[in-house]
């Protein structure tokens, strides 16, 4: 235990045996806790991001780009949100993130090579992870929403593209099918057949987007930030609004046993301080 | 095979789909034999697209070896309104997950790896699916034409063994860069998990910063008391800088390193091809449906058509096709003979065909002529909904023989009238 953590307990007033369960009551609700980001934001994704996570050859240089960051930014922000207000915890983005990345690995090898018959190279899922690192970081630096959403969620919306890249640009080189020239990615999905997704749902470049020159990916990259920032600004105030619980009152011996004697009486309000308030 | 979803929020309703089969599949038993090609409405089976000629070139092949099904087919012209064109179309096969791999598709002949678009109603189509074992079993192997709007139509099974391990499946490829993959199913996945393993590590590192100390409610009192210069400390201020750092580095490396090593790319290649109908001769018959019943009770379509030989060449009525079942005028060699050994025998049904008057339809002559094609497999095949559709109407082709043994195929469709009980039937007819 570190010095500081001893202050914060001196400053919390708990009960010498109140210190014990409430490491306890920590630990439970890390694990409720990881379990409710867990399927609050891979059902958020499912049903928002859907088939262009899910097969190599839907991950076009446009829809892909910009599909992914803004369908999963608005699960980070509102967690961040939560974990800043009640608790000054600045993970909420990183957890939704690699909970969903957890979780999206687990359902490619149980249901889609395992059930489906697909080969994993079929499913490799992107992740947003480093976008969301950035994001919780430059809320610690800048203890501030407003800020956050201006660069935090512009980064989260850019780094998206590069760190996949780093790993994916294979999948992109060159091949011959049939006498055509198509790209690995493409033949990957062509050889293992998906009897439910034919060819034609597949939305590749499609729009005025892809009219801006040959690289449509870094305008793709940018409109992504751009959205991202006013979708992290909701979501942030959707996290806000799930802060204001309200609570029963309780008896003035519960409250000195877990610590609250001293505090204000915010036990029918919510949090303190506005949201996002720097210190 | 999982049927394709005719709404046009299909990233929604896919991923929906997925949720629930997620959820499920650990509770529900997974039937490998069956799949939906009897669940779609039969106006879609009777009236769409027409196979015929379609054969396979073995039942039975090792992991890795090949099984080709080809024939053709024919967009039928009484298409119904509740389906969409096929302005887009995609040659597909129907097998439970990717138990087979496709090697090579065509339709005409063209490279049907993207989808073809502006088919012709009323035209005639070749294709032709190559098709490898991968995952051993037993497997029903349909073609399909899945056209956008309209879902999938499946068309004939036929049961396809796939013997060996399967773990000896390997399909190698060179890419255009000269790249040797030596298996496409794990291309690049390790390398992935890799990169994806290192950028949870730092993210699991993150958390365990601020996760170690005292967290919920001694967090929330300090908030509460004002202190919040205790939860952020300077410390912190200074990882998260590293974190940042370490994250743009790390990111602007790796980028920079996968442009350097794959500096050839493409984009996804989308879009469709376009062909022409097959140049086939008309066919020298002209049919009109007069009337048509279906005998519940007997299991009996029975149609009375009105024929016009318009040959020189005497005609007799060979079979009657729809929904993929054959029924075949036992009487006719030519007819009989047109069943390929390889065609699946469920499907061709053990009635045959009765006609009213079975000789041949002189040049010239027109003659009203009762059709019966009795046979289980009406309900089997669930074709028996006739009453539950929106336009009860029923379509198929018929394959009439001249005495050269030339086939004409000519396609016949109309309302249907649906018998319940056999007084009805006496009263119709
Ligand atoms: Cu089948």
């Amino acid at each position: 235990m570190t010095e500081n953590d001893r202050a914060i307990l001196k400053v919390s007033e708990l009960s010498p045996q109140a210190i014990g369960w409430s490491r306890t009551l920590d630990l439970l609700i890390i694990v409720v806790a990881a379990f409710l980001i867990w399927s609050v934001s891979h059902i958020s994704f499912l049903l928002l991001g859907g088939d262009w996570d899910f097969f190599i050859d839907w991950k076009d240089r446009q829809y892909w780009i910009l599909i992914i960051p803004i369908t999963t930014i608005i699960m980070a922000a509102s967690f961040q949100a939560i974990f800043w207000n009640l608790f000054r915890l600045p993970i909420g983005a990183t957890a939704s993130l690699l909970l969903l990345l957890l979780g999206t690995w687990i359902v490619r090898y149980h249901s889609w090579e395992g059930l489906a018959y697909f080969p994993i190279s079929l499913v490799v899922p992107g992740t947003c992870l480093m976008g969301a690192l950035v994001l919780d970081a430059i809320l610690v630096l800048s203890r501030s929403w407003l800020v956050t959403g201006m660069f935090g969620a512009t980064l989260y919306g850019l780094l998206f593209y590069p760190a996949n890249w780093t790993y994916m640009a294979g999948y992109f080189q060159p091949v011959m099918n049939m006498g055509d020239m198509t790209s690995v990615a493409d033949l990957i999905g062509y050889v293992f057949p998906r009897a439910g997704t034919p060819e034609y749902i597949r939305i590749i470049e499609r729009g005025t987007l892809r009219t801006f020159g040959d690289t449509p990916t870094w305008v793709s990259a940018f409109f992504a930030a751009f959205v991202c920032i006013f979708l992290y600004y909701l979501f942030w105030g959707l996290g806000v609004l799930a802060c204001n619980a309200r609570f029963f009152p309780v008896g003035e011996r519960f409250k000195s046993l877990y610590g609250a004697k001293g505090a204000k009486d915010q036990t029918a309000g919510g949090p303190v301080t506005q949201p996002g308030a720097s210190s | 095979m999982s049927l394709h979803l005719r709404m046009p929020r299909r990233g929604l309703s896919l991923s929906l789909l997925l949720a629930v089969m997620t959820f499920a599949s650990t509770l529900v038993p997974v039937p490998v034999a069956a799949h939906g090609e009897r669940a779609t409405e039969p106006y879609i089976r009777t009236r769409t697209v027409h196979w015929y000629d379609v054969t396979w070139s073995t039942q039975q092949v090792g992991v890795n070896e090949t099984v080709t099904v080809e024939g053709k087919f024919h967009l039928f012209t009484d298409w119904p309104d509740a389906a969409s064109k096929p302005e887009l179309a995609f040659l597909s096969n129907a097998t439970p997950g990717a138990v087979m791999t496709r090697v090579e598709s065509y339709i005409n002949d063209m490279p049907a790896q993207q989808s073809v678009s502006q088919l012709e109603v009323g035209g005639d189509y070749s294709f032709k699916l190559v098709m490898a074992g991968r995952v051993p079993g037993r497997w029903h192997l349909h073609p399909v034409l899945s056209v956008h709007g309209a879902g999938p139509i499946v068309g004939p099974g036929h049961w396809v063994e796939v013997t060996g391990s399967a773990a000896d499946y390997k399909l190698p490829i060179t890419t255009m860069t000269g790249e040797v993959i030596d298996d496409l199913q794990h291309y690049g996945v390790a390398r992935l998990q890799l990169w994806q393993a290192g950028y949870a590590l730092i993210a699991v590192a993150w958390i365990f910063w601020w996760i170690r100390r005292p967290l919920i409610v001694p967090r929330w009192n300090a908030i509460r008391k004002g202190r919040e210069d205790l939860l952020v400390t300077r410390t912190d201020d200074r990882v998260a800088a590293a974190m940042l750092v370490l994250v743009l580095v790390v990111v602007i490396f790796g980028y920079h390193h996968a442009t350097q090593k794959y500096e050839y790319v493409v984009p996804l290649q989308a879009g469709s091809f376009k062909t022409k109908p097959l140049p086939l001769p008309p066919p020298e018959v002209a049919v009109q449906m007069k009337d048509a019943t279906y005998d519940v009770p007997g299991r009996s379509l029975r149609l009375d058509v009105e024929v016009t030989n318009q040959s020189d060449s005497p005609m007799r009525l060979g079979e009657f096709t729809t929904a993929n079942l054959r029924f075949l005028n036992k009487s006719l060699a030519v007819a009989l003979a047109g069943v390929d050994p390889s065609f699946p025998k469920d499907l061709v049904a053990g009635s045959g065909l009765k006609l009213s008057d079975d000789s041949p339809i002189a040049p010239g002559e027109t003659r009203t002529m009762r059709i019966e094609a009795t046979d289980a497999a009406w309900e089997i095949e669930r074709l028996v909904s006739f009453l539950t559709n929106v336009d009860s109407r029923v379509g198929g082709m018929l394959f009439f023989f001249d005495a050269q043994g030339q086939r004409h195929m000519v396609e016949v469709f109309g309302p249907i009238i649906p018998v319940f009980t056999q007084l009805q039937l006496a009263q119709r007819h």
